[in-house]
């Protein structure tokens, strides 16, 4: 295998991305990199080389030994419409015959800002990540994990409210706000979500679409129904559905929402038992009752996971491997957003065999 | 042999015969536009042309693997639905046989568990084996009402598209409830099996979206990509690669023999002339051997622009109706998702659909659909044509275009993929009459509808729907359904009227 010469990919009528020297996948938006920590490992420089995948697929391909561990790094173009996506696959495995535990970290631009299951830069999502819960990075108890936008003093809450109300987080661009909390596996309890639109004077602008783990969802248009600048709350009978030991909380625009950029003031969570006064909720009068108390892009707000380095925490058995894929935008592309798409690593790697498999250049 | 080259020069496949029964009967039986292409099909030879396409070869034609298995209880039944008196033995017989019967008529493979399966072990088992043979979907028929736990399992650990049949007595409403509103599942629970067929033929459907290559005629960009969820090919080709190849195709026995049919089986022509229904002859085989030089299925072509840009004599509007009738998607003004829409009547509904601009007719509250192209095979493919008038197309007074003429009083569901993949917006209406230019402007065919649950037509969603005929929403929802795409339905209310400021 050569070494030390970039390798460029692509898929048919699009411009192509390229993998350099050491192994760096280059996009328009900047670089990813992939490092190894851990015992036993060693630092290495890669052999990078232009392979076929499937017999077809023109790819780049970087292969290192680490000590104790191999690192690949494949890379090619999947033609996901309409201007494609990079597929950076890194497969890590134990070549001593011994359990290792590795940590694989993603080197990426210094702006580029990591949410749950995307990466961002300057508004524009470059990089969609596998999911965190299986980083084996340690989330905190509660945190938002989306790629909205904190706003404080956006809202001007018209007589006396809780003053979480003067600050929001916001979707921009149609982000989701999306929260997750901790509480006992399987266990109830009530939230109440706190909006206050201090933007829009009509109605029929930014209705927003409320889910919150096991309860019904609930739309609102906050000017129709409390009316500008006035505080409004929603009740919602929680429960940890799937038993992972947090509920989630989302907030997204609704589909037929005008203003796409979703708004979120206040989060209270009580236990679980007879629902709590709204009116009092939203004058700050059951703060002290409330087991969490979330001013939404203010003070007192937190991400789920602590910033620093994107890392991936892997646990090989011996002789054993694993793989994370990461999905990166392409020139003209955005990275897709999970929720709001299916594509996979297999339904990827068919689209972009299917398609050179009878691609003609004419 | 692959399956997305069928179309070519296929032999080998075993369902080939039934695929096209399926897909393309108008080529087979008599009507209005069918009989011209039928006769070329038969008279090949006559032409004597290595460039002839067969279009009814155009289709694609997928293989689907379906894995299928009855789930009952250890016999003998005491008590508990469907109870001591149901005869398991005549009924799985029973519906085996109609399963078998939809298989073959579909194209569908069909691996049918030996026995029944009645504990635990066995659900494991099958389980097993759906994720060692990954099929495009799984059947259940329930024979028992304690049965239905498992087919959670199946869903959960398989991932598999889940088609359930649940005949009569052996659920209650809090069975069905949950998981028939589950993503990735579809529960027919009824004792009409045809409901169970219709599962089967959302998978041939989604399998035929994904063999599928659709031709995206526009700009000057030559590039393919695959679109998410469904799985469809785009192929770009620059605009001019029609045009170009129009102004090869002369005017062959075969040109002449579509034009002749084109203007005999018209109720009547009124501004086109012979050579302009050469001309719109021209572009079908144009059209078709476009398809067949791209490995393509379907096309979509920037249609309109070309017409502006006086590239072409006629714009494609007939052929496009001709291509419709035989199951083959050709969308207007390159409008993708358009396309898609029309895909999706043709491959779940085997019938045309109708792209169109919606125009709002505020005194009548009715909306208008309106546009130059129209399939006549409304009730499907293998079912008669409804009249249809020659005319030019009306925002050109250019060659030739349709008017469909829509008979009043019927069903139609609106569909449209909502220019995205994730999501169809689906209405349904009454057919109340057909709009004529003159006195109106706009497109020549234009359909008056009344719509369900929509109170002001000026609140219908979606521009460039697909209508189509006959009530269709619940197995098009169930399609969403089954494939994780969210279906929208227009507002049943219309807002609240906005006040004058003081």
């Amino acid at each position: 295998m050569a070494a030390a010469e970039p390798v460029q990919f692509t898929s048919p009528g699009f411009p192509s991305s390229q993998m350099d020297a050491v192994g760096q996948l280059v996009e328009d938006w900047g670089a990813i990199g992939v490092k190894l920590s851990g015992e036993g490992v060693t630092e290495a420089t890669p052999a990078v080389a232009a392979v076929k995948l499937d017999g077809v697929v023109p790819a780049a391909q970087a292969v290192s030994r680490h000590g104790a561990v191999a690192l690949t790094l494949t890379a090619f173009r999947s033609p996901a419409f309409p201007a494609g996506v990079d597929v950076l696959t890194v497969r890590v495995e134990e070549k001593q015959g011994r359990a290792a535990n590795v940590t694989v970290a993603l080197d990426l631009p210094a702006k580029a800002h990591a949410g749950l299951r995307t990466v961002r830069l300057g508004g524009r999502a470059v990089l969609t990540l596998p999911p965190r819960e299986e980083s084996g990075e340690k989330a905190r108890d509660w945190g938002h994990c989306d790629e909205a936008s904190s706003l404080r003093g956006w809202a001007k809450p018209a007589g006396p409210c809780d003053p979480a109300f003067r600050n929001i987080r916001a979707g921009m661009g149609g982000a989701p706000i999306l929260y997750r909390f901790a509480v006992r596996p399987k266990s109830e309890a009530n939230v109440v979500l706190g909006f206050c639109e201090s933007h829009w004077a009509e109605a029929g602008q930014r209705r927003l679409l409320c889910r919150v783990e096991g309860a019904p969802s609930q739309e609102v248009d906050p000017i129709a129904k409390w009316g500008r600048h006035k505080p409004g709350a929603l009740l919602f009978k929680a429960r940890d559905e799937d038993g992972d030991g947090r509920i989630s909380v989302t907030v997204l625009a609704a589909t037929d929402a005008k203003d796409k950029n979703p708004i979120l003031n206040v989060i209270w969570i009580f236990p679980a038992g007879p629902p709590p006064n709204l009116n009092q909720v939203i004058a700050g009068k059951l703060n002290t009752v409330a087991t969490r108390r979330v001013e939404v892009g203010g003070e007192n707000d937190q991400p789920l996971y602590p910033g620093g380095k994107l890392e991936y925490r892997l646990s090989l058995a011996a002789r054993g491997s694993q793989e994370l894929t990461f999905l990166a935008a392409c020139h003209g592309s955005v990275a897709p957003i999970p929720d709001a798409s299916a594509w996979t690593a297999e339904t990827l790697r068919r689209a972009a065999r299917e398609v050179w498999r009878d691609w003609q250049e004419r | 042999m692959n399956p997305s080259h069928h179309h070519h020069d296929c032999h080998c496949c075993i369902s080939r015969r039934d695929c096209l029964k399926f897909l393309s009967m108008s080529a087979l039986g008599a009507g209005v536009v069918g009989p011209a292409l039928s006769a070329v099909a038969k008279e090949k030879s006559k032409y004597a042309n290595p460039d002839y396409v067969d279009v009814g070869k155009l289709l694609p034609c997928p293989e689907v693997r379906m894995a299928a298995a009855i789930f009952e209880k250890p016999r003998p039944y005491w008590l508990g639905w469907p109870g001591t008196t149901y005869d398991l033995d005549a009924r799985q017989k029973e519906y085996k046989a109609k399963l078998a019967d939809s298989s073959r008529r579909l194209g569908i493979k069909t691996d049918l568990a030996p026995n029944p399966i009645n504990d635990e072990a066995g659900v494991g088992a099958f389980i097993e084996k759906i994720k060692a043979e990954k099929p495009h979907g799984v059947l259940v028929i329930l024979q028992s009402i304690f049965c239905w736990p498992w087919l959670a399992r199946v869903t959960k650990e398989t991932g598999v598209p889940l088609i359930v049949f649940a005949p009569i007595g052996v659920a209650f409403t809090g069975h069905v409830g949950r998981i028939s509103r589950q993503p990735g599942v579809y529960v027919a629970s009824t004792l009409e099996w045809s409901a169970a067929e219709d599962g089967m033929r959302m998978l041939r459907a989604k399998r035929m979206f994904e063999e599928t290559r659709v031709l995206w005629i526009r700009g000057k960009e030559r590039n393919e990509t695959v679109l998410d969820r469904i799985g469809t090919k785009v192929r770009a080709i620059p605009r001019d690669t029609f045009n170009l190849a129009f102004d090869k195709v002369p005017a062959t026995v075969e040109v002449r023999d579509v034009a002749s049919d084109m203007r005999r089986h018209a109720k009547r022509v009124v501004e086109p002339n012979s050579q302009d229904c050469i001309n719109s002859a021209r572009a079908l085989i144009t059209a078709k051997r476009l398809m067949a030089d791209e490995k393509a299925n379907a096309l979509s072509m920037d249609c309109l622009g070309m017409v502006s840009a006086k590239l072409v004599p006629t714009p494609p509007c007939f052929a496009w109706t001709i291509l419709q009738d035989h199951g083959i998607t050709a969308g207007c003004e390159a409008d993708l998702y358009g396309a898609m829409s029309l895909m999706l009547t043709s491959y779940l509904l085997n019938r045309p659909g109708y792209m169109n601009d919606p125009v709002p007719e505020t005194a009548k509250n009715l909306l208008i659909a309106s546009h130059c192209t129209s399939g006549t095979r409304l009730r499907g493919f293998d079912k008669p044509p409804v009249p249809y008038i020659l005319r030019n197309h009306s925002e050109s007074a250019l060659g030739v275009s349709t008017q469909v003429l829509w008979p009043p009083g019927e069903k139609v569901t609106l569909v449209r993929f909502n220019n995205k993949p994730g999501e169809i917006i689906v209405d349904t209406g009454t057919v109340v009459s057909n709009v004529n230019t003159p006195p109106a402007g706009g497109c020549r065919t234009s359909v008056e509808i009344k719509m369900d649950k929509v109170e002001d037509c000026r609140d219908v969603l979606g521009f460039h729907q697909v209508v189509t005929f006959g009530d269709h929403k619940r197995i098009v929802e169930a399609f969403c359904q089954l494939y994780d795409i969210k279906p929208l339905r227009s507002p049943e209310r219309a807002p609240e009227p906005e006040v004058k400021k003081t």
